[in-house]
C-alpha cells in the first residue's frame, strides 16, 4: 500500500505526467514561508504543486538548498538551529540535523550548502555554551553531515572556521568549498584545510572604500555562478561616489571578479546570472537588468512591492521574484514586464526564504 | 527538541526553591495593589527565585547578579528576560519584591542616573548621550547609550554581557555597523575595559548613597508642569506613606486659567530612596509618573506619560509645600507690549505686592499663598526683554518676558520621529511645539518667550517625498502640533506598495500683523518598533 501512496503523492507534487516517461524536464520553483511551509511551484503552469509542512520548523523556513538531483530540499528551520531534509516526492522529512545539543546552542547564519554529488552538507556553525548563569561564545566551525544520515544526523567531520560567515558555496569539482564572510575563503572539503583567501574586505580596488556585502541567498543555478551586489564608495570627501558593483564567483573555475555597473541609485538585495547574453537580473523594490559584457544597467522597472529574492528559468527565458510577502511573480527578461503573479495558498509570509529552481 | 541538562537542572532547582509557579506577565514597575500588603523586599526572595541558577557563593553574593547595578527599569527588564528567554516562572509579587530589593541594594546613585534619566522618563525624540566614537556603533545601534549608562559593572562582567548578547542574538555580528569591522574582537578585547572604566560597579557615589536612610515623602507638595501640546498645569500633591517605601498620592491639578484638569490618585513605590514610580488613571487612560527626588529630599522632578503612548506626557515638578517663599512658574510667560494679559503665578508663601518690572502695571485678581491670578498690562513704551517677577519680598529672575515682535520660532523637537501602527503595536505620535524668541541684540542672549500659539502644517521634506506623496499618505498634523501617523502595513496605493512612511517638514506659522513667521522641524514617519522595552 505504501508504495502506491508514495506514487500518488509524486504525481500530485510534480504534475500529471509520469516522471520517468516525461521527455522534457520542467522548472520547479522552491520557496519557504512562515511558519513551516515549503512550496513547490510548477513554473510554466504558474501553479503550486505541493505545500509541504516541515516538521518542527518553529516559525520560519529560511534557507532552501535543493539536492543536485532535485529530489530533496534541505531547509534551515527552528530559528537557525536545525536543518530538515525533505523528500520532494513524498513530502516527508528524510534528514534532520539539530545543530544544538546538550548545553551547546548552535546556530547557522544561512551558511548551509550541499556538495555537488549530493552526499554531504557543509554547515558553518556558531556555537555557544550555556552555563548555569552565563553564555560562553565558542569559536565558529564547519561541520560536515552525510545526507543519508537520517533523522538524527551528526557531523562526520568538524574543523575550525572564521567568524561572520554568511554563505557557503561548494566548488563544482566537489573537492573544496567557499565561505563568504570578511573574505572569500576556500577550504578543502575532506580536510578542512584553508586553501586560500581572496578579497572581499580587502578587495584591492584602488580608490574604493571597504565594500559592504551581506548575501544569504545561495542561488547559483543555472550556471554554477554566484552573483551578488556589493556597495562601496569611490573617492573620498565631497567627491565620493556611492557605487554598486556585482561580485561574481564562478564555482566551476573559481574565478572571482567585481564589476561596476552604476553609481548607486537603487537598493538591491539579490541577483542571478542568466544563461543568456551575459545578463544579470537583480531585485528589491525594482527589477533591474545588467549587461555584464558592457558593465551597464540596461533596464529597471518598479515592482508592485518589495521582493527579496530572484531566480531565473533554466533557459533564461523567464525571471522569477519572490520572498518578502506571499506571492511569486514571473517577468519577461526582455521587456521586464510581468507575465504572471502567483499568490501562495493562504498567503503565508515568505520573509527571507530563498527562491530556488530545480529541474525535474 | 529535548531539554538540555542545564535546562533540566535549572528547572529542577527552581521547582525545589520556588513554591508557587505562576507565569508572571511583564508589566510596568508595579505599585502594589491597594488591597494587598506590599510585597516584602528582602534577600530571601532573591534567594528563592534566583539562586537556582545564580548560585550563592557566599551569603548574599549571587553569581552574576551580585556584580551588576541598575535602575529599577533595568532590573525589571532583566527579570523579563529571565522569564521569556530562560523560562523563569515567578509570581508578580515576587518579581516586584526582587526589583525593589535589587534597586535598593544594587541601584544607581542620583548622580549616576542623571545623564540617562531622559530614557527612564521615556522622553521622545531625545538626542542620545555622546559617549565617544565606538560606543554609538558597538552598542548604540540597537540600544540608546542612555541604557548603557544606566548600568554598572566591572570589566569582567561587561565581557560576560558581550557573550550573552552574541549567544542570544547571533545575527548581531552580521548587521550593518557590525559587519564592517572585526566586531567580536573589539567587543571582547577593547570594550569591556572601556565600559568597566566608564561605568564601574564600585563607586564613591553609590557607597555614599546606598547607606543613606530613605527620606519620607509623605506630606503636602505643590505641583507645576507643562505638557507639550496641552499647556501648563499647577496643583497640589498629597502623599501618604503606606509602608515599605510605598505611598498613595493624590494630585489635584488645574490649568493656568483655573480649569480643573483632574483629581488623580496614584499608587507609588519609591526605589533606591529617590526613584518615584507612580501608576494612576486619568479618566480612562492609564498613566505613569517617573520622578526623581532631589538629594535634599525637597523636590521631585520628572515626567508623567500615558502607559500605552509613552510619547504623550509632560514635565512635572513638585516642591514641598512647607518651605521658604518662592515663585515656581508664571503662565503664560510671554507678555506682548501694548496688551493686557491674565497670568497665573504659582509659588510658595506668596504674599505682597506683585510686580513685573518697568513699563508694566499689575492688578491682582485673586491671591492665595500658592497661586496668584493677576492682570498684567504692558504699556507701549515697555522695553522688550526678560522680566523678574516679584511677590512681596520674593523675586524670581527670568520668569516672564516682554516682547513686541517674535523674531524666531524654534520648533521642537528639531528632528522628530513618528511611527505607523500595525499588528499589536499602536501608532506612535510626534508632538511638536513652537518656541518664540527675540533675537539677541547688543551682546545680549536671545530672549525666550516660551511656547507660542501657532498654526501647523506639514510639507514634503525633499524631492523624494514629493514624488512619493508623503504628505498625502504619512499622516496628519493636529491643531495642537501633534502628528498622527497613517495606518501601518503595505499600502497598495503607494509606489512599491510601501507602507505609510514619510519624510516631512513640520511647519509652524505665527501670524504677526499679516506677516507670517515660520519655524520648521524635520519629521520622519517610519515603521513600528516591535519590541517596546521600558528603556530603549
Amino acid at each position: 500500500m505504501r508504495p502506491l501512496i508514495a506514487c500518488a503523492l509524486a504525481l500530485s507534487l510534480f504534475g500529471s505526467q509520469n516522471l520517468s516517461a516525461r521527455p522534457a524536464l520542467r522548472d520547479y520553483i522552491l520557496t519557504g514561508a512562515k511558519p513551516d511551509h515549503l512550496f513547490v511551484i510548477d513554473a510554466a503552469a504558474r501553479k503550486v504543486t505541493s505545500d509541504i509542512r516541515v516538521p518542527d520548523a518553529n516559525g520560519i523556513v529560511g534557507l532552501v538548498v535543493p539536492s543536485p538531483d532535485g529530489k530533496r530540499a534541505y531547509v534551515l528551520v527552528n530559528r537557525m538551529e536545525s536543518i530538515s531534509g525533505i523528500d520532494l516526492d513524498t513530502g516527508k522529512q528524510v534528514f534532520r540535523a539539530n545543530l544544538s545539543s546538550g548545553d551547546e546552542v548552535v546556530h547557522s547564519f544561512f551558511s548551509v550548502n550541499i556538495t555537488p554529488d549530493g552526499r554531504e552538507l557543509i554547515v558553518h556553525e556558531l556555537p555557544t555554551k550555556r552555563g548555569l548563569n552565563e553564555y560562553h561564545v565558542q569559536e565558529p566551525r564547519f561541520a560536515i553531515f552525510k545526507t543519508d544520515a537520517g533523522l538524527d544526523a551528526k557531523p562526520v567531520r568538524v574543523f575550525p572556521a572564521p567568524r561572520r560567515v554568511h554563505l557557503v558555496l561548494p566548488k563544482a569539482d566537489g573537492k573544496s568549498f567557499y565561505a563568504l564572510g570578511f573574505q572569500l575563503f576556500e577550504y578543502d572539503l575532506a580536510t578542512g584545510k584553508k586553501l586560500g583567501e581572496r578579497g572581499i574586505r580587502n578587495w584591492g580596488r584602488p580608490g574604493y572604500s571597504t565594500p559592504d556585502m551581506l548575501a544569504f541567498w545561495p542561488v547559483t543555478e543555472p550556471l554554477d555562478v554566484f552573483v551578488t551586489p556589493v556597495y562601496s564608495t569611490l573617492g573620498t570627501g565631497k567627491d565620493a561616489i556611492a557605487k554598486t558593483s556585482l561580485m561574481k564567483l564562478d564555482l566551476k573555475s573559481g574565478a572571482l571578479s567585481y564589476q561596476d555597473f552604476e553609481d548607486t541609485s537603487a537598493v538591491i538585495f539579490s541577483a542571478v546570472a542568466s544563461p543568456r547574453n551575459g545578463e544579470v537580473f537583480t531585485v528589491y523594490t525594482q527589477l533591474s537588468k545588467i549587461d555584464t559584457n558592457k558593465g551597464v544597467l540596461v533596464d529597471r522597472v518598479n515592482l508592485p512591492h518589495t521582493f527579496y529574492t530572484i531566480n531565473i528559468a533554466s533557459d533564461g527565458h523567464e525571471v522569477f521574484v519572490g520572498g518578502t510577502m506571499c506571492d511569486v511573480a514571473f517577468y519577461d527578461p526582455d521587456t521586464l514586464k510581468q507575465r504572471a503573479n502567483l499568490k501562495l495558498p493562504g498567503c503565508p509570509d515568505q520573509s527571507i526564504s530563498t527562491l530556488r529552481v530545480i529541474r525535474r | 527538541m529535548s531539554l538540555s541538562s542545564i535546562d533540566r537542572l535549572r528547572r529542577w532547582r527552581r521547582a525545589m526553591l520556588g513554591c508557587v509557579m505562576l507565569l508572571g506577565a511583564a508589566g510596568w514597575l508595579a505599585a502594589p495593589a491597594m488591597a494587598d500588603a506590599p510585597p516584602a523586599a528582602d534577600q530571601q526572595t532573591v534567594r528563592t527565585w534566583c539562586a537556582g541558577c545564580h548560585t550563592e557563593d557566599t551569603p548574599g553574593q549571587f553569581q552574576r547578579l551580585s556584580a551588576v547595578r541598575k535602575s529599577p527599569e533595568g532590573w525589571q527588564m532583566t527579570i523579563f528576560r529571565m522569564q521569556h528567554v530562560h523560562n523563569l516562572a515567578l509570581p508578580d509579587d515576587a518579581r516586584d519584591a526582587i526589583v525593589k530589593f535589587l534597586s535598593d541594594t544594587q541601584g544607581l546613585a542620583p548622580s549616576e542616573s542623571a545623564a540617562g534619566r531622559f530614557a527612564l522618563e521615556r522622553r521622545p525624540n531625545m538626542p542620545d548621550l555622546k559617549l565617544g566614537d565606538d560606543l554609538p556603533d558597538m552598542c548604540g545601534r540597537c540600544h540608546s547609550l542612555a541604557r548603557v549608562s544606566l548600568q554598572r559593572r566591572d570589566a569582567d562582567t561587561w565581557l560576560r554581557l558581550v557573550h550573552m548578547h552574541v549567544g542570544q542574538f547571533p545575527s548581531l555580528e552580521y548587521q550593518a555597523s557590525a559587519r564592517d569591522r572585526y566586531w567580536w574582537d573589539i567587543a571582547t578585547k577593547q570594550l569591556p575595559a572601556k565600559l568597566g572604566a566608564m561605568f564601574p560597579f564600585d563607586t564613591q557615589a553609590w557607597r555614599g548613597w546606598m547607606n543613606r536612610p530613605h527620606a519620607d515623602l509623605g506630606g503636602e507638595w505643590l505641583v507645576h508642569g507643562h505638557s507639550p501640546g496641552k499647556g501648563d498645569f499647577v496643583g497640589t500633591l498629597s502623599v501618604k506613606a503606606t509602608g515599605g517605601d510605598n505611598y498613595t498620592a493624590h494630585y489635584s491639578l488645574q490649568s493656568p486659567e483655573g480649569k480643573p484638569i483632574g483629581e488623580i490618585d496614584s499608587l507609588v513605590r519609591v526605589y533606591t530612596g529617590y526613584e518615584w514610580r507612580g501608576s494612576s488613571k486619568v479618566g480612562s487612560v492609564d498613566t505613569h509618573e517617573v520622578l526623581a527626588l532631589s538629594e535634599d529630599g525637597r523636590r521631585l522632578t520628572g515626567r508623567w506619560f500615558e502607559a500605552a503612548h509613552t510619547e504623550v506626557g509632560g514635565d512635572v515638578v513638585a516642591e514641598r509645600a512647607e518651605g521658604p517663599a518662592a515663585v515656581f512658574m508664571v503662565s503664560p510667560r510671554a507678555l506682548k507690549i501694548g496688551t493686557t494679559s491674565e497670568v497665573l503665578i504659582a509659588g510658595r508663601g506668596l504674599n505682597g505686592t506683585v510686580t513685573f518690572g518697568n513699563g508694566t502695571s499689575v492688578k491682582v485678581l485673586k491671591a492665595s499663598p500658592t497661586l496668584i491670578r493677576a492682570s498684567v498690562k504692558v504699556n507701549d513704551k515697555a522695553a522688550p526683554g526678560p522680566r523678574a517677577v516679584t511677590v512681596g519680598r520674593t523675586s524670581a529672575a527670568d520668569m516672564a518676558a516682554v516682547y513686541d515682535k517674535v523674531d524666531r520660532l524654534d520648533v521642537q523637537p528639531a528632528y522628530g520621529i513618528a511611527r505607523v501602527g500595525g499588528g499589536h503595536i499602536d501608532p506612535v505620535t510626534a508632538q511638536f511645539e513652537a518656541f518664540g524668541f527675540i533675537e539677541s541684540q547688543a551682546g545680549q542672549a536671545p530672549v525666550a518667550l516660551g511656547p507660542m500659539n501657532v498654526s501647523w502644517k506639514v510639507e514634503p521634506y525633499n524631492a523624494d517625498a514629493v514624488k512619493a506623496q508623503d504628505v498625502k499618505f504619512a499622516g496628519r498634523i493636529q491643531p495642537d502640533g501633534s502628528f498622527v501617523p497613517g495606518p501601518g502595513g503595505p499600502n497598495p496605493e503607494r509606489v512599491f506598495g510601501t507602507n505609510n512612511a514619510g519624510d516631512l517638514t513640520v511647519v509652524a506659522g505665527l501670524d504677526q500683523e499679516g506677516k507670517e513667521l515660520r519655524g520648521q522641524a524635520h519629521l520622519i514617519v517610519t515603521v513600528q518598533r516591535w519590541n517596546t522595552p521600558p528603556i530603549y
